[in-house]
């Protein structure tokens, strides 16, 4: 086996091509791996062969680690859960069963992992709809005053480093949801269930944050036209 | 629109998220409601903005380094995993020669205890300046406390 330490269980998953046979010469097994799609290094690293799981790990290391970014909005966190839903991956590899890609599942695992981090530093507040209503006078003064785009006329990295910082700007609860909904595609009850808070609760905190996220939006372009 | 429920349904309209009877409830409420009907685009065009702007955050480190930190992280736990399983199975392997052996006593204590009541128990519990003894007999069913 290749790399240096391997999984100490035997080979568990289906093999769509034999490792084996890709590994006749170290040139040949690093260009076997680095044209491999997604689904067979991870038949691959279910046998154990930790080569093809570092393969993963940098085509999606950008992804993971930029999740666990924008939920923890800092790096020494994000930093360290990113790593640690490598190690994650790798050791629960066996429990991958293909329903979804790769990335989703990783990006899942690293969810779970910030939600875990900011349980820990009680980052969340525990906020239902009535207390939306008292922190922004009820949700119908969340209603849109304009109709426009609020990027309209930026350029694509704009957007991302405008909606980034509006992100920024919303409280962990109210993040979680958009990120867990936006970027995950969860639905309102999958949510609920990983955050522990009722469907209406995922609503509220939903329409809350896209509105906040809106107004910062528009604030933020008027700042830039002024 | 009258209601937060209603507000919220909207957005649950949005999302694809409303059953069947309710959609067509909403539906309805947005062929009369232009402020209705504002808010939905809104939304939806706020949910493709941000679904296609995602921030990027890049790793900074080198592709070998990265990888030399998680592969640790992964040694670490293992070798931790396979201490704790050995500790299992030292605790375990004790507990198979402990358990018979504790058993052994228990039926040996039973056994003799009997016979030393009817051999008459005697005990002393000397402390300091003053010693007592304790003398009985089942045969006479008498005890003594005899203290000096």
């Amino acid at each position: 086996m290749k790399g240096g330490w391997a999984r100490s269980a035997g080979s568990s998953g289906k093999t769509l091509n034999s490792f084996q046979s890709m590994s006749s010469t170290p040139a040949a097994l690093k260009l076997a791996i680095a044209s491999a799609a997604d689904e067979q290094l991870v038949a691959w690293s279910k046998e154990g062969h930790s080569d093809a799981f570092e393969e993963l790990v940098h085509r999606h290391r950008d992804k993971i680690y930029a999740r666990a970014m924008i939920m923890m909005r800092n790096e020494v966190d994000a930093t360290d859960i990113a790593q640690e839903a490598w190690v994650k991956g790798w050791r629960r590899l066996h429990q991958f069963q293909g329903d979804s890609s790769f990335t989703t599942w990783m990006t899942r695992i690293t969810i779970n992992l910030c939600l875990d981090q900011i349980r820990k530093q009680k980052r969340v507040r525990a906020e239902s709809i009535d207390e939306l209503d008292e922190e922004a006078g009820g949700v119908e003064r969340l209603m849109p005053v304009e109709d426009v785009n609020p990027t309209e006329g930026m350029e694509a990295d704009e957007v991302r480093k405008r909606i980034n910082e509006a992100l920024a700007k919303l409280s962990d609860a109210h993040r979680t949801v958009v990120v867990m909904h936006e970027f995950d595609g969860l639905e309102y009850k999958e949510i609920a269930k990983r955050v522990g808070i009722s469907i209406g609760t995922v609503m509220s905190r939903l329409f809350y944050a896209r509105r906040r996220l809106a107004t910062l939006l528009q604030n933020l372009r008027r700042e830039r036209s002024e | 629109m009258k209601t937060s429920e209603l507000t919220l349904d909207l957005q649950a309209y949005v999302d694809g998220e409303l059953e069947a009877g309710r959609r067509a409830e909403v539906e309805r409420v947005l062929s009369d409601d232009a402020a209705a009907r504002v808010l939905v685009e809104d939304l939806r065009r706020l949910g493709e903005i941000v679904r296609e702007h995602e921030p990027i955050h890049r790793v900074q480190e080198s592709r070998e380094f990265y990888w030399s930190q998680i592969q640790r992280r992964i040694e670490q736990e293992e070798r931790a995993e396979a201490r704790a399983s050995g500790s299992a199975s030292r605790a375990v392997h004790w507990l198979r020669w402990l358990v018979p052996a504790l058993g052994v006593a228990a039926v040996a204590v039973m056994v003799t205890l009997p016979r030393q009541r009817v051999a008459e128990l005697a005990s002393g519990t000397p402390s300091g300046e003053f010693v007592s003894v304790t003398f009985r007999s089942d045969s006479e069913g008498v005890t003594v406390h005899w203290v000096d």
